[in-house]
């Protein structure tokens, strides 16, 4: 692939089109051991989740903000480390497409 | 919920799950319909465009109903090639396509879904939305039912177990049930699924009419490809709906990973392309979304069926990228585990052998032929990739010179042309994609 600056862009603002039924009293994603992503390397979950889930905190740290998956299940399988102990959301909670 | 024994238990309210769902009740048989979203189609996303015909293999009266549930027919079809800041067009458009009725049309999924619920009870299935399954109930090697993320009653907290002697799996792309049921070895790789993006875009009152040339009857889907997957095996899509636009961009999984990409910044890179942005400008986004789309294909196969339980749609993996195949598949896969459980019924016994018929059915289809035929197109995708980066790219180029030719010596211009090609791919290059190209059309 010809090397290409992509736009930057706020992933919050898309994130905004979209209509949730969070599920306060449980997070339905968490990493299994927040220690072994200093390890990782290259972080790909910072790139492919499409909502923006996985993030890095002040301390470097990948912070998971559930409340705006979109259940893709991508990061399910694409954490090289299987670091992330996925599920859906229980049911009737998270996204609802309005269009789809 | 109130009972929890029933004839046949779908889990999940897709297409898929709709349509067998619906071929079960039909014969008579007590259906439930276990949908994890707030209503069946909130948790699902595509391009997309959906066929007439399998609609109506499902719903015969599809065209009684005073409201459609879809948004445009679709009369011109193609692809668009981009360079980094060109494009070549190859669309068509007949008489036929514009015949009534349509033999296509473009769809939201929270509304098509929700419609095919809507059919479904009338069928007489219970629809129940807002239900998780969360595991299989195993007995003696059979599966006979499933466990609910509900409770049983407002006195009894353990999750609900709803049984039935066939359980059918239309839990789409993400297979979990599907592997616990032990039709599937093991979970995909990003290799073997695509992750796409989309953006609903409403542009303002009028303008999409004008700007795409339509008329109130007449619709465009267009495949995008070159620049809009970065040169990489994916592709963009542009949809036209009643009064706003489908936009998206896909590529295997593992290339957003490797390469470092982010979905949202590539879908971006596709709305700011120099031929995209004035057909985009003052668009408004209705909504943003994500999904994946399953491309194991043949090799990554789920068993279709076992002891108790068959598997259909997205679940198996019935999907195909080149001809946009996929909820019409979901469709008549369903139809035929329906059919199936009904078999099964009818002979009280519900083992592999008997379900087996849909294993039969589906292998006799031109589903099944088609996933066998193109066995290999993720690998030729992921090895031939010229086809991507190289001549997109190219064809553009070769065009320009061509079309701007005026005031030149031509046979200078050939030259050119010539040039360009070798500098590109090279003359073995080009007849080495050619005959790959050939063996793989022909199922080789
Ligand atoms: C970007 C994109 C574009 C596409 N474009 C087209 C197109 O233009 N034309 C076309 O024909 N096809 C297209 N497809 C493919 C098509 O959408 C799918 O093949 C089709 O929807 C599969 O239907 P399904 O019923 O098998 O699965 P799904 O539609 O995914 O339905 C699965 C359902 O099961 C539910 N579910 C899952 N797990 C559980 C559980 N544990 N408990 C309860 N419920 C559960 C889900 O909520 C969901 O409603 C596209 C797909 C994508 C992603
Ligand atoms: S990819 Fe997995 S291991 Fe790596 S940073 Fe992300 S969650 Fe952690
Ligand atoms: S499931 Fe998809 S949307 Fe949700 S966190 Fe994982 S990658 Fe992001």
């Amino acid at each position: 692939m010809a090397a290409r600056a992509l736009p930057e862009v706020n992933i919050d603002d898309k994130v905004f089109t979209l209509k949730y039924y969070v599920d306060e009293q449980k997070s339905h994603l968490s990493l299994r051991d927040p220690g072994l992503c200093l390890k990782c390397a290259q972080k790909p979950c910072l790139s492919f989740c499409p909502v923006g889930v996985y993030r890095l905190d002040a301390q470097g740290q990948v912070v998971v903000g559930y409340q705006a998956c979109v259940e893709c299940g991508s990061c399910r399988v694409a954490c090289p480390l299987h670091n992330i102990k996925w599920d859906y959301p229980r049911g009737g909670y998270g996204v609802a497409y309005k269009f789809g | 919920m109130v009972r929890l024994n029933y004839d046949v238990i779908v889990v999940g309210g897709g297409p898929a799950g709709m349509a067998a769902a619906i071929t079960c009740a039909r014969a008579g048989l007590d259906t439930i319909l276990l949908e994890r979203g707030r209503f069946a189609g909130a948790k699902n996303l595509f391009g997309g465009v959906v066929y007439t015909a399998s609609v109506l293999s499902l719903v015969p009266d599809l065209f009684s109903a005073s409201r459609l549930p879809f948004e445009r027919p679709v009369t011109e079809e193609g692809w668009w090639i981009l360079s980094q800041d060109g494009v070549v067009k190859i669309t068509h458009t007949n008489a036929t396509l514009r015949e009534s009725p349509p033999r296509a049309f473009t769809a939201f999924r929270a509304k098509f879904d929700a419609w095919l619920a809507k059919q479904a009870q009338k069928a007489g299935v219970l629809v129940v939305p807002k239900v998780r399954v969360i595991d299989l109930l195993i007995k003696d090697n059979f599966v006979c039912g499933v466990q609910t993320d509900r409770t049983a009653s407002w006195d009894d907290h353990r999750p609900a177990q709803v049984k039935a002697p066939v359980v059918i799996l239309a839990e789409g792309v993400n297979r979990i049930l599907s592997i616990k049921a032990g039709l599937v070895p093991r979970d995909f790789s990003p290799k073997e699924v695509a992750l796409s993006v989309k953006e609903v875009l409403q542009l303002p009152k009028g303008e999409l009419e004008s700007r795409f040339g339509l008329q109130k009857d007449t619709g465009l889907a267009v495949e995008l490809l070159g620049e809009a997957s970065l040169g990489l095996p994916g592709t963009g899509f542009l949809y036209t709906n009643t009064s706003c636009l489908s936009l998206g961009v896909g590529l295997f999984l593992i290339d957003y990973a490797t390469h470092n990409i982010k979905p949202y910044a590539l879908l971006e890179h596709l709305k700011r392309h120099p031929v995209l942005a004035p057909l985009l400008a003052e668009a408004e986004t209705l909504e943003y979304g994500a999904h994946l789309i399953p491309e194991w294909g043949f090799f990554g196969l789920a068993k279709l069926c076992g002891n108790g339980v068959l598997a259909v749609g997205d679940a198996v993996g019935l999907v195909n990228p080149l001809f946009r195949e996929g909820t019409n598949l979901a469709i008549y896969s369903g139809i035929l585990a329906g059919k199936a459980a009904i078999y099964a019924h009818k002979k009280g016994n519900f083992g592999y052998h008997t379900l087996r018929l849909y294993e039969e059915a589906l292998k006799d289809s031109y589903i099944y032929q088609d996933l066998r035929y193109f066995r290999k197109l993720k690998t030729f995708l992921q090895q031939n990739k010229s086809f991507f980066q190289t001549y997109p790219y190219l064809l553009n180029e070769v065009l320009h010179l061509y079309l701007t030719a005026q005031g030149r010596a031509k046979q200078e211009v050939f030259k050119e042309i010539c040039q360009l090609i070798r500098k590109q791919r090279g003359v073995t290059g080009l007849l080495g994609d050619f005959v790959r190209a050939m063996k793989f059309l022909k199922g080789w």
